[in-house]
């Protein structure tokens, strides 16, 4: 790790702690004031290498004015299902895209498995990505290949595979999201619903350490977002790994996470175990997890 | 001053955006980095023949059709028919089979590839190749610059075959004045295996170009399917400029100076 990541750090409590409730408050939350500095920084989970996937150490990044994040301190640990929880617009997203180093931040240092993502040459970059599976939005499968080989896709490009084995491996991971019978099917004769599977098995196929969700549930129906959030936790419990969800959806939240961070402004405002969070005395927290419209976070 | 000054620096600007995409390509590919993927070169090859080869040598076709009918004619004019085989060979050869290669490499191949590649950013098919540690740049481009380094030399040598029979079939089979021997005789004369090679040259800069400028307008489009719209206007715009640019430019290069032509003794 370089030196300036050490000493980001050393800082990371502190940082972790900038005051988000400043930001947040306004003014409006006279609790928030009262809350100690112990408290609050008791309630941040801050970077650790001996237990996080991925770190972000004051990560900032900025598109033209509009600040993105604005000095993101968070650790995200291995072996857990974690979700990044924010409103629209906080840069949830923008997280991912530094995960995987599809962004570069301004500012600051992004780690996966202690190892700095910004200053990765190419080959690295490559490699270390390897270890991702990622869940777009959409499912962002090639428009050009039938579900069966935009699964084995990475399989075919990654490993010395027989086109046998590869059927199989194949074959298991579509049958784990129900979705055997299309293998034939081209992306733009499914369903959302099912696009979003097929994304989740093609992220699957390479048995990744880490998986990355972009708000898996939008789009979907309750009943089809609750199958999906099953679905998570099933696979996270047979394979195991970091498994990282950003999402807006709290009852998704509920179903899963065992870790939550929650980010508005570009910064964390509380991270830590989902029952903890859950029972927050933070006001943004309280208002953001209840879905109240009585709160610190308005339409601004 | 800064408004007027802006269009041209912001011309400045995607130029040197371009050049660098362009090394960037052409470095993958010359360096070897694309053999990776050789697979899907070959794939992309298979499109770019299925896809492109029937409807470039049909216009091929057309246009050396119109060029034997329109040298026929005229010669019969200036009461020289029997040297109907001269504009064959020099208005297919050198300008008409080179422009409609372009032409339509412009409008098939070079607005396909920002259809294509441009659709693929903005559903994030990109971003999902490079988050699986595939580089986009040489999976997407740098195999379709290799396709195209290995199909259009070959469809292009198809065209000026097309191009010729057209000519042949107009001025001997359709008008009629001059025999096959007769017309093969000046046909010949007027061309070699150096003017040959002049049009192979002329016509695979305008293909490089052509898809060099698809790739980098798809690859770099944003803002929806609304921008990848303006993309593929912009690309289509750009090509029919580059493609007259270096038309004329090869024009002048190879035969501007010496007609390379056995007339005067």
């Amino acid at each position: 790790m370089s030196e300036s990541a050490e000493q980001n750090r050393d800082n990371t409590e502190e940082l972790e702690t900038t005051r988000e409730h400043d930001s947040q408050d306004g003014g409006q939350g006279a609790d928030a004031g009262a809350q100690s500095e112990a408290d609050r920084k008791s309630k941040v989970r801050g970077p650790d290498a001996d237990q996080d996937a991925v770190e972000f150490i004051d990560v900032k990044k900025t598109f033209g004015s509009n600040a993105v994040l604005n000095g993101l301190n968070l650790g995200l640990p291995d072996g857990q299902i974690s979700m990044i929880l924010g409103p629209s617009g906080t840069g949830k997203s923008v997280c991912i895209n530094h995960m995987v180093g599809l962004l570069y931040p301004d500012e600051g240092d992004v780690l996966v498995h202690g190892e700095s993502v910004p200053n990765m040459p190419d080959d690295d970059l490559f490699e270390m990505r390897k270890k991702f599976g990622v869940l777009f939005q959409d499912g962002a499968l090639f428009g050009s290949m039938n579900l069966f080989d935009n699964v084995a896709f990475p399989l075919r490009q990654h490993t010395d595979k027989s086109e046998e084995e590869i059927g199989e491996i194949t074959h298991d991971k579509l049958k784990d999201v129900g979705l055997t019978a299309f293998g034939s099917s081209m992306p733009n004769e499914l369903s959302g619903g099912m696009r979003k599977r097929a994304g989740f098995a093609r992220a699957l196929c390479l048995d990744p350490q880490i998986v990355l969700f972009d708000e898996p549930d939008s789009g979907l129906d309750p009943v089809r977002t609750a199958l999906l959030c099953e679905l998570i936790q099933e696979l996270h419990e047979e394979m195991g790994g970091a498994y990282i969800v950003i999402t807006h959806d709290i009852l998704s939240a509920r179903r899963v996470a065992e870790h939550i961070a929650i980010l508005w402004k570009g910064k964390i405002v509380e991270s830590g175990p989902a029952k903890e969070l859950f029972d927050s005395d933070n006001q943004f927290v309280r208002q953001f997890l209840a879905g109240e419209a009585q709160g610190p976070l308005g339409m601004e | 001053m800064s408004s007027i000054l802006d269009p041209i620096k912001n011309a400045i600007s995607v130029t040197g955006d371009i050049v660098k995409f362009c090394g960037t390509v052409l470095g993958q590919v010359f360096g070897g980095r694309v053999f990776q993927f050789f697979g899907e070169a070959l794939r992309q090859s298979g499109v770019l023949i299925l896809g492109s080869a029937l409807v470039i040598w049909s216009l091929a076709f057309i246009l050396g059709l119109t060029c034997g009918i329109e040298g026929a004619y005229f010669n019969r004019s200036t009461g020289a028919p029997a040297f109907s085989g001269v504009f064959a060979a020099w208005c297919d050869l050198r300008e008409i089979i080179p422009y409609s290669f372009g032409y339509m490499l412009s409008a098939k191949v070079g607005t396909g590839l920002v259809a294509e590649i441009g659709a693929m950013r903005i559903t994030d098919e990109v971003d999902a190749l490079e988050v699986m540690g595939i580089s986009s740049m040489t999976f997407l481009c740098g195999t379709r610059m290799l396709a195209a380094l290995l199909v259009f030399p070959f469809v292009y040598l198809g065209s000026i075959g097309a191009g010729y029979y057209a000519s042949y079939l107009a001025v001997v089979q359709q008008i009629g004045e001059v025999s096959s021997g007769g017309y093969f005789l000046i046909f010949w004369m007027f061309q070699n295996p150096t003017d040959l090679l002049f049009s192979v040259i002329k016509a695979l800069s305008m293909a490089f170009v052509i898809v060099l400028v698809g790739l980098y307008y798809g690859y770099t489009a944003g803002g929806g399917p609304v921008g990848v719209g303006t993309a593929t206007a912009k690309s289509m715009v750009l090509n029919l400029v580059l493609v007259h640019v270096i038309g004329m430019l090869g024009t002048q290069l190879f035969w501007g100076a010496n007609p390379r032509a056995p007339i005067g003794g």
